[in-house]
């Protein structure tokens, strides 16, 4: 007998942490990545006796980029926040602000390339601001709670999916293609280590073909994508077993302990605190005109899939190119700077841009908008080496010195002589030198002809990488043969 | 010469300016008479008399270089310049203990001023402490604080009336020369009734809430007191205005307050008949009544007007404050400020589980706490919750749209509105401490006015057959103040009823 197939049905409610230069409602830092505990920090967000908060309209403006990303269909042009009450030693005021039933966005949807290569539409039911608590840490050793109140009033929008996703690794998906959209649209930097991006999971299954929706448990507290994969992936698994013993699962709210792979059971929604939301009297309705939601839109890119698209269309690119070549907005910029400027073939410049630029991000861990070595430089660099100036092992090798002395690639050869040795008089001359000093070799090859790539290379080590290399073969068969 | 401190505001500036007394002197006669009263009158929880003596000693230094015409500018200084005055202690001033008249926060030390005292500070008044008050202006007789209750210099055994209590009772018994009080529901025009003063509730957002301990977030409004209008003038003007660390403050320019063209010659007076109700004091509906005649003699022109949803004031005002309250006081939970309460003082060994967390706060707010600040968190915290908040807060949301609507539609017909400040006159002290249905309908005249957001001022108009002050209450539209000062002003020069002083 066949066990029944269930169908994974999963929602994601996610944190965001937004980038902005202050807090969401204070002139703190909003970024305390590494700071000492306490140090940005004012009587507006440790919630002193009379003090107020005052709307930070770049996180509305990151709002609103971000609802018009993810397609939705309602940026509203009046918002509201309200106060979320209950009380934790790293709660300042008692309550947080946050948009309870008026959020700035409804009814968005996000499609989340499938490995598969299918589309997976997600519908997204709302988006809304609010402000992040601060970090309670328990130090046993002095029977103390430390509280660091730096993450107070930090801004964040938290998004919330329809239970869309139908596996762990679709959630997965999900969380890798929004981290790419909110990096792109520079939002958010969605560094998870640092907890730019929060997840929690609503899990339920239904017997495949189905459509109803069963009692959900929701997990807490995962991390990282792989955390959120593994999570989902066990506690499917779980759920699984539970109804193919004729249980019920029950609507538990569930940690990921990250160390043991494990679920642990927090609480039963049932005991759920009520929050007594109530709209927050000291800030005024977030009002969105058409002005203002116009002036924001100006600003909303081109997004990745659109822009992977038209790279395959206009540029001629394999799909798997124009997939790596969008991972990530600065390296798309790069590379259609550089292939405007360069002219020629799309494709070489994609080639480079993929091995030596992506190479030099990674070492300088910058985007590849901020490397000295820019697209006009790569443009020019490249340009040499397809007329034949210089090769491609010298072009690699001036890399480095064009960023290092801002100079341009041309002017560098020019300066250094680095200009590729084509002269057949300069070839033949260092191919005889080579045989000469080489008489083993020149017996070989008479029994092996393969040693011809031997000679080639010598001639290449003599010429410190210069010489054309076709040329140099040609000549050397030629010399060989006498 | 009458004693210093029975100069009003505007006479202390002009002596000030004419260099006929300095303001350390005034200072020196304002604490020398705290001195030798407030023990009696306890309507201070604080004095701050070496900062009240500096700032006098910076300001006698700006008079004088200003009477020699080497200030660079030379424009007329602030008539608040050196002038000694009074802060209700709901506000934040720096490094001073700052309590609301709460023992939650006793010994909390204000790490930033409030906008309306900073502004107070930048126009050179002379800060002499801070004044008790109903603990976080939840109540109508003072009786509330945490610290004192507050005596009204009219008779002693009485309640100068509250929550703003202290600032009047020091106004009244000439211990300053005027204070800044703040007003919820009637906490600033009640006390001014009880204590024979002008008092302004100024517009919701006219003067920042920035630094002022919430109560009720979207009632809250602060304002002046003081022995005339003229003076509420003066301090009104150096108060309002936009402040961008307030986002509910209105950016409407404050235009000066002219009161050399107070008239009331084809004013237009509405007399709500909602507020000349049964239970209501005989001789303080008299002296109304008689204060809108005099208004008429001065050439006003009295309508009868209605503002049908003025009964549903009070239950709406006790759902919408102390909801609000309940969780504007949720930060007081001793963990950054205020004598917090700890696990093993409140009889927990300690560690770090969540049951001595509970037990902390617990112990800190139920002891730091008074009965009506727990009434009312307990009456918003029930108002808020799921399946209650529909039929209470909401409806009462909705209700104070309509009474809202009431002062809409009434200023269409009328420029201002007459009536009672309160139904009595100031009661005995721990009259109605047992009763606190009874305490709330001291109220119900100032309730709608907090309601709607509008402005409203307390002016002296006459006594009781005790010799106890009676108020007249004029109420005006939003951004209305400079229209009320000047009709109080009118009046006020018609009138005697403000040149009284209190036995003390």
């Amino acid at each position: 007998m066949s066990a029944i197939a269930y169908e994974p049905v999963v929602g994601l409610e996610i944190h965001i942490q937004l980038n902005t230069q202050s807090k969401v409602f204070c002139a703190c830092p909003a970024d305390s990545w590494g700071a000492p505990p306490n140090t940005h920090i004012c009587p507006v967000c440790t919630g002193q006796p009379g003090a107020l908060p005052v709307l930070n309209r770049a996180v509305v403006e990151k709002a609103v980029l971000l609802a018009a990303a993810v397609h939705c269909q309602e940026i509203q042009a009046r918002s509201f926040f309200d106060r979320k009450n209950y009380f934790y030693p790293d709660l300042p005021k008692g309550y947080q602000i946050t948009q309870y039933d008026q959020p700035i966005g409804r009814r968005g949807w996000f499609e989340v390339p499938l490995p598969d290569g299918q589309t997976r539409r997600l519908t997204i039911h709302k988006m809304h601001m609010e402000e992040d608590a601060g970090k309670t840490k328990n130090d046993p050793a002095r029977g103390a709670r430390l509280i660091d109140m730096n993450r107070c009033g930090v801004p964040l929008i938290e998004m919330v999916t329809a239970p869309g996703l139908r596996s762990a690794g679709e959630a997965a998906q999900f969380l890798i293609r929004l981290r790419q959209l909110l990096r792109w649209l520079d939002v958010s930097d969605a560094n998870m280590e640092r907890a730019h991006l929060r997840c929690d999971a609503n899990v339920s299954i239904r017997a495949a073909g189905t459509t109803g929706l069963n009692p959900k448990t929701e997990i807490k507290n995962v991390n990282s994508i792989e955390a959120v994969r593994d999570a989902i992936e066990t506690e499917l698994g779980r759920q699984a077993r539970e109804v193919s013993a004729g249980r019920r699962v029950e609507a538990w709210t569930l940690e990921w302990d990250e160390d043991s792979q494990t679920l642990h059971k927090m609480r039963s929604k049932e005991t759920e605190a009520d929050y007594r939301y109530f709209r927050e009297p000291d800030l005024l309705p977030v009002e969105v005109a058409d002005a203002w939601r116009e002036a924001i839109l100006q600003r909303l890119p081109e997004l990745p899939l659109e822009r992977r698209a038209r790279f395959i269309e206009a540029y001629r690119l394999p799909a798997y190119d124009a997939t790596i070549l969008t991972e990530e907005r600065s390296l798309s910029d790069y590379f259609e700077a550089a292939s405007a400027a360069f002219g020629g073939e799309p494709k070489i410049i994609a080639n480079w841009v993929q091995n030596e630029i992506l190479r030099l991000t990674k070492e300088q861990n910058s985007p590849a908008g901020g490397l000295a070595f820019t697209a006009a430089h790569l443009a020019e660099l490249v340009g040499l080496v397809e007329d034949k100036v210089i090769t491609r092992q010298t072009a690699v090798g001036l890399i480095s010195q064009v960023a290092e002395s801002g100079r341009a690639p041309r002017a560098l050869v020019e300066a250094q002589g680095l200009a590729q040795i084509s002269s057949d008089d300069a070839l033949r001359a260092l191919a005889r030198e080579v045989i000469a000093e080489s008489p083993e070799q020149v017996q070989a090859y008479r029994a092996k002809p393969a040693l011809l790539n031997w000679f080639v290379g010598q001639v290449m080590r003599k010429s410190k990488g210069k010489a054309n290399a076709p040329l140099a073969e040609k000549i050397l068969t030629d010399l060989l043969a006498e | 010469m009458t004693d210093l401190t029975d100069l009003t505001l505007h006479q202390a500036a002009a002596s000030l300016r004419a260099g006929e007394v300095s303001s350390r002197e005034l200072t020196e006669a304002c604490l020398d008479r705290l001195a030798a009263v407030d023990p009696r009158l306890r309507s201070f929880l604080s004095v701050t008399a070496d900062l009240a003596r500096t700032a006098a000693e910076a300001a006698d230094r700006q008079l004088a270089a200003w009477r020699r015409g080497t200030t660079t500018a030379g424009q007329s200084p602030s008539p608040l310049l050196g002038v000694p005055l009074a802060i209700k202690d709901v506000l934040c001033l720096r490094g001073t203990v700052t309590t609301a008249g709460s023992r939650i926060l006793e010994g909390f030390v204000a790490p930033y001023s409030a906008t309306a005292v900073e502004r107070l500070l930048v126009a050179g008044a002379v800060i002499l402490g801070k004044t008790n008050c109903d603990e976080f202006a939840m109540g109508s007789s003072t009786e509330n604080s945490g610290y004192d209750v507050t005596h009204n210099p009219w008779d002693l055994a009485r309640v100068p009336g509250g929550s703003s209590g202290g600032s009047a009772a020091a106004v009244a018994a000439r211990l300053t020369f005027g204070a800044l009080g703040s007003d919820t529901g009637g906490s600033i025009r009640q006390p001014a009734a009880y204590c024979g003063l002008a008092g302004l509730k100024t517009s919701y957002g006219r003067v920042s809430r920035y630094g002022l301990i919430a109560y009720g977030s979207s009632l809250d409004s602060i304002g002046p007191l003081a022995r005339s209008v003229a003076d509420l003038a003066a301090l009104f003007s150096a108060t309002a205005g936009h402040d961008p660390r307030d986002a509910t403050s209105l950016p409407a320019p404050v235009p000066p307050v002219d009161l050399a063209a107070a008239d009331v010659t084809g004013l237009r007076v509405g007399v709500p008949k909602e507020y000349f109700v049964a239970g209501i004091q005989p001789e303080v509906e008299a002296a109304v009544r008689a204060a809108v005649v005099r208004l008429a003699e001065l050439g006003a022109q009295v309508v009868e007007i209605s503002l049908p949803h003025t009964e549903y004031a009070l239950p709406v005002y006790y759902l919408i404050a102390p909801a609000e309250a309940s969780a504007n006081l949720a930060r007081f939970d001793g963990v950054r400020y205020g004598p917090g309460i700890t696990a093993a003082e409140a009889g927990h060994n300690g560690g770090t589980s969540a049951a001595p967390l509970w037990a902390r706060y617990e112990a800190t707010r139920g002891t730091g706490f008074g009965p009506e600040v727990k009434r009312r968190i307990m009456l918003g915290t029930y108002a808020l919750s799921a399946g209650y908040y529909d039929a209470y807060y909401g409806q009462a949301q909705k209700v104070r749209t309509l009474i809202r609507r009431d002062f809409d539609l009434a200023f269409q017909q009328v420029d201002v509105i007459a009536c009672p400040v309160a139904p009595t006159t100031a009661f005995r002290i721990g009259e109605k401490t047992d009763d606190p249905l009874a305490m709330y309908l001291e109220d119900i005249f100032t309730l709608p006015a907090s309601l709607a957001g509008i402005c409203g001022l307390s002016v002296p108009c006459g006594f009781d057959a005790q010799g106890l002050p009676i108020g007249v209450q004029l109420l005006g539209p939003a951004l209305g103040e400079d229209r009320l000062l000047r009709v109080g002003h009118a009046y006020e020069q018609a009138t005697d009823w403000h040149t009284r002083r209190p036995p003390l």
